[in-house]
C-alpha cells in the first residue's frame, strides 16, 4: 500500500470514513493489478471536497476536476483514450448536488467510468452544511433551525438513470468493500459505489450505520427488485444492488478507436479537406 | 447594376417556403459562374412564418459584403414587398409572388407563385425554387439550361421541383428573360461559410475532438463536424450541457486529444468556469465565441460584437489567454489553426472570438493547398520517474507527458505545486502565479514574429475595426473610393501594441458592431492612439457597405 501513498499531509480528521474508503482503494488496486491491471492503464479524477483530497494522497495519474464536473473531465479523458481505465472520487453535495447533471447522464450513457461517492450527508470541507443526502432537520451552518427538504435516495436516482452497477458499500465492513470496489472497477460500463461515510465531525452515523446496515447477499435480478433494495428503510442494505451488462458509451461511440493515441497525420488531414472542399 | 459588374440577388419570404435553401442554390449558381460571392441570411429565430431573406452579391472581383440595394429581388410573401421595396438598384426589379400581395408598386414583376405551385405536394416550400427560376430567367438561361439547373440543385421529389420551374419559366419569360448579364470571372470555386472554415481550420491544425452544446450561432460547427466525423476523423460529442463540454474537453486535452468547444455567449459563460480550470491546469483548449446580441438570450439569429470585453476578461483568476478574431472566412480557417498551435505551444486555452455575421455567411474562398505551419507541443523526454506536470522552466511551459506512462501525470484545478499536489505554501503559490504568467510573456514574443494585424491601404486616415466587422469596411471603402488605411486588429489578446507605436498620438476612426464601442475603448486602454471618431452599430444587422460608406465620407469630410 506504501507505495500508492503520496508525500502529501493527510489532513482528515481522525475516525473519518474516509480512511476506510482509502484503504478498501488501495487493497482493490493491489488486488485488480495480481489480476493483470497495469497502474500506467489507470486514471484518478476527483471532484473537490474532503473527498477530493484522495486525489492528492494517491500516486495515481489523473485529474483534480472541478466541484462537482469530475464526470465530464472524466467522460472526456475516456472518450480521448478508452484504454484508461478511470475512477472518479466524488462527494454528495459534489454530485448529487453541483454537478448531478452530470452524474445522471453518465450513468443514462453507460460512461465506462467507477464512480465511488463519499456520501457524509454534510459539506465536509466547507463546514458542515446540508447536502442532497441528509436527514430532514439536519442542522448545519446554513440550516441552523433544521432542513426542511426530504433527503433524495441516490441509488433509486442512478438506478433509474440507467446505471448498469449500482452498490451501497460501508467503510467499517472493509473488506466488503474492498470487494465491491474490485468489482465496480471490472464491470464494462458505468459502475457507482455509494459509501456511507461517516464524516466524525459534521455528521457521525457510525452507530446509525452499525445498527442498520445489513450485507446483501444475492444480487437482485430484476429492475424492480433493484428498486425496492435500493429502496428499504427499516435496513439499509449494503452489496451490489444491480449489475446488468449493456454496450458502454466509447465503444458505440468510438469503436475500436483512441482518438488522442490514434491522431490523424497532418498529410491525410489536408487530403480529407481537399476531398471536402477542392 | 453597378458598373463594375456586382449583382446583388434578394430572395425573401417566410420561414418555411424555402428561402435559405434559394439562397444557398443561387449563391451556387454565381459561383458556379466563376464570380466571386458573398451571401448573408437575415433569418429569425423561429421555423414557421415571421420574415426571412437572404441576400447574394457577387462580382468578377472579389465582394466582401452583401448589398442590401438589390438587383433583383424575389418577394414571396405580402411582407417581403413591404420591406424590400424601397431597397431596389437604380435598374432593379422586383419580382412579388402575386397571389400573396395586392398592392404591389409601380414597375414590379407579379408571378402566380402559389397558383402555379398548388397542385403538387408541399406547394408553399416550393417557392424557393421559383426564386431560382426567376434568378434563372433573369440572368439570362434558357429554358433547358434552366430545367437542368432545377433537377441538380432540387434532387429532392426532382420531377415536381423541374415542371413547377418550368410553368414559372413560362409565365415570366415574356417579361424578365435576360434581364441582367452576369460576367463570369476566374474566382476560386469554393463557398464556405464562416463556421464551416472555422471547423476545417480547426482541424487542419490538429483537431481530434469538438464538444459543444448547439447554440446558435455557433451550431453549425457541431452540425458540420458531426456530419463528416467519419471522413475528417474528428470525434464530436453533444453532452447536457456547456458545463459539460467545457469539463469534457479539459479532460479529453489532458490525455492528448486536442479538443475545442464552441458557443454564444449565454453558453459560453457557462463554460467560464472551466475555462479558468483550463488557466490552472494549463490544459490547452480552443474556444470559439460566435456573439448575437446580447445581453442574456439576446437575439439569436442576429449579429454583434459586444461579447469583446467578455471575451477578453474570460475566467476568474490570473492566467495568460489568447483571444483573436477573424477578419474574413479565409481568415478563419487559418487563424483557428493558428490558434490550436499556440494553445497547445503555451498550454493555456484560447478563444476564437466571431459573429453570427462571419459564422453563417458564406464567401468564396481559397483554401491555402499546404499544411499551416504548427508549432509541436513541448514533450518530456527525461526518464518518468523524474516527470513533473507542472514543471517550474524558464519559459513557464512545462514538458507534457501523456498517459498510459509510467511517470505520475497529476493535473489539477487546485494550486499546486510542480508535481502537481495542493498546496498551500506562500512561496509556491507565487512561483506558480508567475509560472504561468511567464508564458505570456513567451506568447507576445511568438506573436511579435507572427502577423497579428491586417493593414489594407496606406492613407494616413486610419479606420481601425475588427471581426467580421472588416469585411464590411473594406468593401465600403472599396466602393466608396474611400483614402482610407484599414487596420485590423486580428490578435486581441496579447494585445499587439507595437503595432500600434506608428499611430500613436494620430487620431483614428473605429468601426464596430457594439453599443459601448469596446474596441475603441480597447484602444484607448492599451494603446497611444486616440479615437476621433466611433461608428456603431447595434441593431443586429450587419453594417451595409454603402449606408457605411456614406458614414465614413461623412466622418472624413468633418475631419
Ligand atoms: C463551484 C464551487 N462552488 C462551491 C465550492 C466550495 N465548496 C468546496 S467543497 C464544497 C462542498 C463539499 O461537500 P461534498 O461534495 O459533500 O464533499 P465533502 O467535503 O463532504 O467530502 C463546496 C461547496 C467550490 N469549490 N466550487
Ligand atoms: S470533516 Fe468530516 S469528512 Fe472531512 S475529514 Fe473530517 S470527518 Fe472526514
Amino acid at each position: 500500500m506504501d507505495e500508492l501513498i503520496t508525500y502529501a499531509e493527510n489532513t482528515w480528521c481522525p475516525g473519518c470514513g474516509n480512511f476506510g474508503i482509502l484503504t478498501a482503494f488501495t487493497q482493490a488496486i493491489e488486488r485488480l493489478e495480481a489480476d493483470g491491471l497495469a497502474r500506467k492503464d489507470l486514471a484518478i479524477v476527483a471532484g473537490i471536497g474532503q473527498h477530493g483530497k484522495i486525489f492528492d494522497y494517491l500516486k495515481l495519474n489523473g485529474f483534480y476536476a472541478l466541484h462537482g464536473r469530475s464526470l465530464a473531465t472524466a467522460q472526456g479523458m475516456k472518450l480521448a483514450n478508452p484504454g484508461l481505465k478511470i475512477v472518479v472520487f466524488v462527494g454528495d453535495g459534489d454530485s448529487y448536488g453541483e454537478g448531478v447533471a452530470h452524474l445522471v447522464f453518465a450513468a443514462k450513457r453507460n460512461a465506462d467510468l467507477t464512480v465511488i461517492v463519499h456520501n457524509n450527508g454534510a459539506y465536509g470541507l466547507t463546514t458542515g452544511q446540508v447536502t442532497p443526502t441528509s436527514r430532514k432537520g439536519f442542522r448545519g451552518p446554513s440550516t441552523p433551525r433544521g432542513s426542511i427538504e426530504e433527503p433524495f435516495n441516490p441509488l433509486s436516482l442512478m438506478l433509474a438513470s440507467g446505471a448498469t452497477f449500482v452498490a451501497r458499500g460501508y467503510p467499517v465492513k472493509l473488506n466488503h468493500l474492498t470487494d465491491l470496489f474490485v468489482w465496480a472497477v471490472q464491470h464494462e460500463g458505468f459502475s457507482v459505489v455509494d459509501v456511507l461515510q461517516p464524516c466524525v465531525t459534521f455528521n457521525n452515523t457510525y452507530e446509525l450505520y452499525n445498527n442498520s446496515v445489513t450485507e446483501l447477499k444475492v444480487t437482485p435480478e430484476t429492475f424492480e427488485d433493484s428498486m425496492a433494495a435500493a429502496r428499504r428503510t427499516d435496513r439499509l442494505l449494503i452489496g451490489v444492488i444491480r449489475d446488468v451488462s449493456a454496450e458502454p458509451h466509447h465503444r458505440q461511440l468510438l469503436g475500436d478507436r483512441r482518438p488522442a493515441e490514434d491522431r490523424r497525420a497532418g498529410s491525410d488531414r489536408m487530403a480529407a479537406i481537399r476531398k471536402t472542399f477542392g | 447594376m453597378s458598373t463594375d459588374g456586382r449583382f446583388t440577388f434578394i430572395v425573401a419570404g417566410e420561414a418555411g417556403h424555402g428561402v435559405r435553401r434559394a439562397g444557398n442554390v443561387a449563391a451556387d449558381l454565381c459561383s458556379g459562374m466563376g464570380r466571386y460571392v458573398f451571401q448573408m441570411d437575415d433569418y429569425q429565430s423561429l421555423i414557421r412564418g415571421g420574415h426571412n431573406f437572404s441576400v447574394i452579391t457577387s462580382a468578377p472581383q472579389p465582394v466582401l459584403s452583401q448589398f442590401l440595394r438589390a438587383d433583383l429581388v424575389v418577394a414571396l410573401d405580402k411582407r417581403s414587398v413591404g420591406l424590400h421595396r424601397d431597397h431596389l438598384s437604380t435598374d432593379g426589379t422586383l419580382v412579388y409572388n402575386s397571389d400573396a400581395v395586392s398592392d404591389a408598386p409601380e414597375g414590379a414583376v407579379g408571378l402566380p407563385l402559389s397558383s402555379l405551385a398548388k397542385d403538387y405536394p408541399r406547394p408553399d416550400l416550393r417557392l424557393g425554387v421559383a426564386s431560382i427560376v426567376v434568378l434563372l430567367v433573369a440572368t439570362g438561361f434558357s429554358r433547358d439550361e434552366a430545367a437542368d439547373f432545377i433537377r441538380r440543385q432540387y434532387a429532392r421529389d426532382v420531377e415536381n421541383n423541374v415542371k413547377y420551374g418550368l410553368s414559372v419559366y413560362d409565365a415570366a419569360v415574356q417579361i424578365l428573360q435576360g434581364r441582367y448579364h452576369l460576367a463570369r470571372g476566374d474566382a476560386p470555386a469554393t463557398m464556405l461559410a464562416g463556421n464551416e472554415a472555422i471547423a476545417l481550420g480547426a482541424y487542419a491544425g490538429g483537431l481530434d475532438m469538438y464538444f459543444a452544446y448547439p447554440m446558435t450561432p455557433s451550431s453549425s460547427i457541431l452540425h458540420f463536424l458531426a456530419a463528416r466525423s467519419e471522413d475528417l476523423g474528428v470525434v464530436t460529442v453533444h453532452p447536457e450541457s456547456e458545463v459539460a463540454v467545457m469539463n469534457m474537453a479539459v479532460g479529453a486535452a489532458s490525455v492528448g486529444a486536442r479538443a475545442a468547444v464552441g458557443s454564444s455567449g449565454g453558453g459560453f459563460a457557462l463554460m467560464e468556469e472551466g475555462f479558468s480550470l483550463a488557466g490552472m491546469s494549463e490544459t490547452p483548449v480552443l474556444c470559439i465565441l460566435s456573439s448575437r446580441p446580447g445581453p442574456s438570450t439576446g437575439v439569436p439569429t442576429y449579429t454583434a460584437q459586444g461579447d469583446l470585453g467578455f471575451a477578453l476578461n474570460q475566467g476568474h483568476g490570473e492566467f495568460p489567454r489568447i483571444v483573436a478574431s477573424p477578419g474574413s472566412i479565409g481568415e478563419a480557417y487559418e487563424l483557428a489553426a493558428e490558434l490550436m498551435g499556440l494553445a497547445w505551444a503555451f498550454q493555456t486555452p484560447a478563444i476564437l472570438l466571431t459573429e453570427k455575421h462571419l459564422s453563417e455567411s458564406r464567401m468564396t474562398v481559397q483554401l491555402p493547398s499546404d499544411l499551416p505551419e504548427i508549432p509541436e507541443p513541448l514533450m518530456h523526454e527525461g526518464s518518468a520517474a523524474e516527470y513533473r506536470r507542472y514543471e517550474n522552466t524558464e519559459s513557464g511551459v512545462s514538458p507534457l507527458r501523456f498517459p498510459p506512462s509510467d511517470a505520475l501525470i497529476k493535473w489539477t484545478s487546485y494550486e499546486h505545486d510542480e508535481s502537481g499536489i495542493t498546496t498551500e505554501a506562500a512561496d509556491i503559490i507565487a512561483m506558480m502565479q508567475e509560472k504561468r504568467l511567464r508564458k505570456r510573456k513567451g506568447l507576445i514574443e511568438k506573436l511579435r514574429r507572427m502577423r497579428t494585424v491586417n493593414r489594407y491601404g496606406s492613407s494616413r486616415n486610419v479606420v481601425v475595426t475588427y471581426g467580421s466587422t472588416a469585411m464590411s469596411v473594406r468593401e465600403a471603402v472599396a466602393i466608396g473610393k474611400l483614402d482610407v488605411q484599414v487596420v485590423q486588429p486580428v490578435y486581441l489578446e496579447p494585445f499587439p501594441e507595437w503595432e500600434f507605436e506608428q499611430l500613436s498620438g494620430s487620431g483614428v476612426i473605429v468601426v464596430e458592431q457594439s453599443c459601448e464601442a469596446q474596441l475603441a475603448a480597447l484602444l484607448k486602454h492599451r494603446t497611444g492612439v486616440s479615437v476621433r471618431n466611433s461608428i456603431t452599430q447595434y441593431d443586429g444587422r450587419p453594417f451595409d457597405p454603402e449606408e457605411l460608406a456614406a458614414r465614413l465620407k461623412e466622418v472624413l469630410a468633418n475631419g
